[in-house]
């Protein structure tokens, strides 16, 4: 339909090459051994990582600094389920983890999104710094000395473990946000909030629905992504890095657009298994990583997905020369609230 | 037969009153002009009829019901649209776009056929997949006032609608002012075109400092004294 | 009783610092229109400059403290332009990319000064002041003591700059409408600079003190941004005086949680602190901010 909507294949090459890549990504584990299949299992979690920041992100125009509080909940959830005694199946306690994050969501967001979008950076981000802290203090959580769950040593279980959920995320997202009203909705917000409340839009609770669709996603891949590493503390599932991957992957891929989460967090996920592999650690990364987005954000705002498309290529070489040009002097442009 | 009545509206911001009681009311079919020096409250006046500011004290009734202090969705959706004075466009949709999204909340299922018309009314039919940003100026206004359309409102607010329109477009929007309002609707009209407050408006409301000043025809106003204090900041002689 | 006087004491002296950081860093918001969240890198930057003053330079930090507020005003100064235009872009989402990009910032400091020292804490070293002044029944550590002098002299001569200079006054009017202050011939991008600066240099030097009080380490960025956050929400955004309020009362609270309770849940009261108040009250305590 619309060109600014998702990449959809047009022709019959395009499908092909999509079915073929998508055939590719399936059989992963039959192609390649244990390190890249984890490799990939990484690389799909983090896509719909920063898939669920774009939500609200990219398509609603609200920063979420809290993602990292919705992963650890989820990651939680599994972990204490599946503890002897309680013994849940694994598949059981993933939808727990994700009704539990979205309540979280509504109720943290119901009061804070009525706000400008700084305050609700901030909400977030103290919302996430608060869980951590109650994490590593309590005693049911196992503080600062974490949980251990069953072990599966499966490479090839987790890899579609990851996938599976990272492609109905995906599509999830794309008829929501490219594909439906609601997608509509969103994006009027993000554009401008008091014309779309104008033309009757509850901005509100559009706000809260996309603020708790983006929190069961990662509540869905905390779960499963604490099976996976077999023992999760409080740094390894609440710390802010993990929040700041996903905005990192999110910019850098391209917000507001279907695929640049995706592009984003492979790029990067590469990128820092490549930093662990040379440095030992992530602080360089880190570093890395802030010098990134700032690039990001004065040269390519749209991400690496608008290198993809002759029209924005175009603008943004226009929009370069103007910014490299002198400025002028005292403008206000104060384009938007914060 | 009345359509929006508003009584005693008043609202401040620390120690400016911006609205100091202003009262009205605005017939079917009519074209009500508001004019008045710049800061005189007009804006602020449009923001607390469509619900984004609060009132401090004062009634608005739309069709007799009393809207007073509802949310600007719940205002749009009872039927009055509004422009702004900077349009507000969905920068990053296409116009087709805009126009959709403004349906999203109503008759989702006509919006394709409804799109087609409002863009052939305002003459916008060519720039349907362009994105909103590129658009000119005065493009934008058009775009702004055609998604207003989308909505079929009853009451429709306009500040400043025609503020830097290429004198072509401006016709377009006098037209499709005109054609809809013999088609049942009301207008609200900020402006400080009195070329175009003279055409098309029946009855014009002079505020300044936030106070209704002079409230009659163009031409009553005109030669009404403290009106032109109100612009000039000096006696009348 | 007495150690409720005297954490009420040590959290109010503490709480001086904390407004010198939020009333810079309310005005930088107030002029760039732009939530700064690399504020707290700037109090672990100045913390780091003031243990490198004895470790590098074998310099006292306090006579230290004019270099660390000229070299990180001018790395607010170079800083500042690229912020002022990504804020004022007209081209995608100026208001989300400018706290995007001062995201940035604050990750790449984070980030270097990790790869730099490690993830070991250390303490500005003010030999002078280890001890403690005794008043009536209460011992007052020097060091807060000293703390909460530099932040009254800090923050005074700020708001002397403010209120009784021209440039002062442009800032103030750049706070309260650009457009209007631009259209009065004020250079909003070179007040917008300088107040940044200002700003930057004046939270440098704060961290000086905060990390002799505390000791610090490279992660501690977010905390402190998390903490100006805080107060500049409790005492009302872009309100000077509401930070003035609220900086106090964070010093107290972080100090009677970490008496009363523990030190471990400072920032989850902190957080339901905040929610609340941005439920019930979201121009701040005292009403006085932008909502």
């Amino acid at each position: 339909m619309s060109r600014v909507g998702g990449l959809v294949p047009g022709n019959r090459w395009q499908w092909a090459s999509l079915l073929v890549f998508v055939l590719v990504v399936l059989a992963v584990p039959f192609w390649t051994d244990d390190y890249w299949t984890r490799i990939f299992t990484g690389v799909a979690m983090w896509s719909a990582l920063a898939m669920s920041w774009n939500v609200m992100g990219g398509y609603a125009g609200y920063i979420s600094f809290g993602q990292a509080a919705f992963f650890g909940i989820g990651a939680y959830t599994t972990a204490l389920l599946m503890q002897k005694g309680q013994d849940w199946n694994f598949f059981a306690t993933l939808p727990v983890g994700a009704v539990l994050a979205g309540i979280l969501a509504v109720i943290v967001g119901w009061p804070v999104l009525k706000l400008r979008g700084a305050y609700f950076a901030i909400a977030t981000w103290a919302m996430a710094e608060a869980f951590l802290q109650i994490a590593t203090a309590a005693g049911f959580t196992g503080g600062s000395s974490g949980l251990t769950l069953p072990i599966n040593a499966s490479t090839s279980f987790f890899y579609y473990a990851m996938l599976i959920p990272a492609i109905v995320t995906f599509a999830v997202c794309w008829l929501l946000l490219e594909r439906s009203r609601f997608g509509y909705r969103v994006k009027a917000v993000r554009d401008h909030e008091p014309a779309a409340e104008s033309i009757g839009i509850d901005t509100t609770r559009v706000k809260i629905q996309a603020f708790a669709f983006s929190a069961v996603i990662p509540g869905v891949f905390g779960g499963i992504y604490a099976y996976w590493i077999t023992f999760i503390n409080p740094t390894s599932v609440l710390a802010d890095d993990i929040t700041d991957q996903m905005v990192v992957m999110a910019l850098v891929g391209g917000l507001g657009r279907i695929w640049g989460p995706v592009l984003g967090a492979t790029l990067l996920y590469l990128v820092n298994r490549q930093f662990i592999a040379s440095f030992g650690d992530t602080t360089a990364y880190i570093a890395a990583v802030g010098a990134i987005v700032a690039l990001i954000v004065l040269f390519l705002p749209d991400g690496l997905v608008s290198l993809f498309s002759r029209g924005r290529r175009m603008a943004l070489s226009r929009q370069l020369l103007v910014r490299l040009l002198p400025g002028r002097n005292g403008t206000t442009g104060r384009g938007g609230r914060l | 037969m009345t359509v929006l009545e508003v009584s005693d509206l008043r609202r401040s911001f620390g120690g400016i009153h911006a609205v100091q009681g202003v009262s009205f009311s605005l017939d079917e079919q009519e074209i009500l002009g508001i004019i008045g020096p710049n800061g005189s409250g007009k804006s602020t006046l449009f923001n607390l009829l469509t619900g984004l500011v609060r009132p401090g004290s004062g009634e608005v009734r739309l069709h007799g019901r009393d809207i007073t202090g509802w949310k600007p969705h719940r205002i749009a959706r009872a039927g009055m649209g509004r422009t702004f004075q900077i349009p507000a466009l969905f920068v990053n949709m296409t116009v087709q776009e805009n126009l959709f999204a403004a349906v999203v909340e109503g008759d989702w299922k006509s919006a394709r056929q409804r799109t087609g018309q409002v863009l052939d009314l305002m003459t916008l039919g060519d720039l349907r997949n362009e994105l909103a940003s590129t658009l000119s100026g005065g493009q934008q206004r058009l775009l702004e006032f055609a998604r207003v359309l989308m909505r079929d409102p009853q009451v429709i607010l306009l500040d400043e609608v025609t503020a830097g329109v290429h004198p072509t477009l401006r016709q377009v929007i006098l037209d499709a002012i005109t054609r809809l309002r013999s088609e049942g609707r009301s207008f609200l009209v900020i402006e400080h075109d009195m070329e175009l407050v003279r055409a098309v408006c029946e009855r014009v409301i002079v505020m300044d400092a936030g106070q209704v000043v002079a409230q009659g025809s163009f031409d009553e106003i005109a030669a009404d004294k403290s009106v032109v204090e109100a612009y000039l900041g000096v006696p009348a002689k | 009783m007495t150690l409720f006087i005297q954490t009420m004491v040590n959290g109010l002296l503490v709480g001086g610092l904390f407004v010198t950081i939020s009333i810079g860093f309310s005005l930088a918001f107030g002029v760039l229109d732009v939530v700064d969240f690399a504020v707290g890198e700037w109090v672990m930057l100045g913390a780091f400059a003031g243990v490198a003053s004895t470790a590098w330079f074998g310099i006292d930090p306090i006579a230290f403290l004019p270099v660390v507020f000229v070299f990180f005003a001018l790395l607010g100064w170079l800083l500042s332009p690229l912020i002022y235009r990504v804020r004022t872009s007209h081209y995608a989402r100026p208001a989300l990319m400018a706290l995007a990009f001062t995201f940035g910032i604050a990750t790449l400091a984070r980030g270097s000064m990790l790869t730099a020292v490690g993830f070991d804490p250390r303490t500005v070293d003010i030999g002078v002041m280890n001890g403690t002044v005794t008043i009536g029944s209460l011992h007052i550590p020097a060091l807060r003591l000293l703390g909460f002098v530099f932040a009254a002299v800090a923050t005074a001569l700020f708001m002397l700059f403010l209120y009784r200079t021209r440039t002062g006054l442009a800032a103030r009017a750049v706070a309260q409408d650009k457009e209007y202050a631009g259209l009065m011939g004020v250079n909003v991008k070179r007040v917008s600079s300088l107040v940044y600066a200002l700003y930057a240099g004046l939270t440098a030097m704060a961290g000086v003190l905060i990390g002799a009080i505390y000791s610090i380490t490279a992660q501690d960025g977010p905390l402190y941004t998390l903490l100006a956050f805080f107060v500049v929400v409790l005492g009302g955004l872009g309100s000077i005086g509401g930070a003035l309020v609220a900086g106090l009362l964070l010093g107290i609270l972080q100090a009677l949680v970490t008496v009363y309770v523990s030190a471990d849940y400072t920032l989850a009261v902190v957080f339901g602190v905040l929610f609340l108040v941005l439920v019930i009250s979201p121009r701040g305590l005292l009403r006085r901010g932008l909502a």
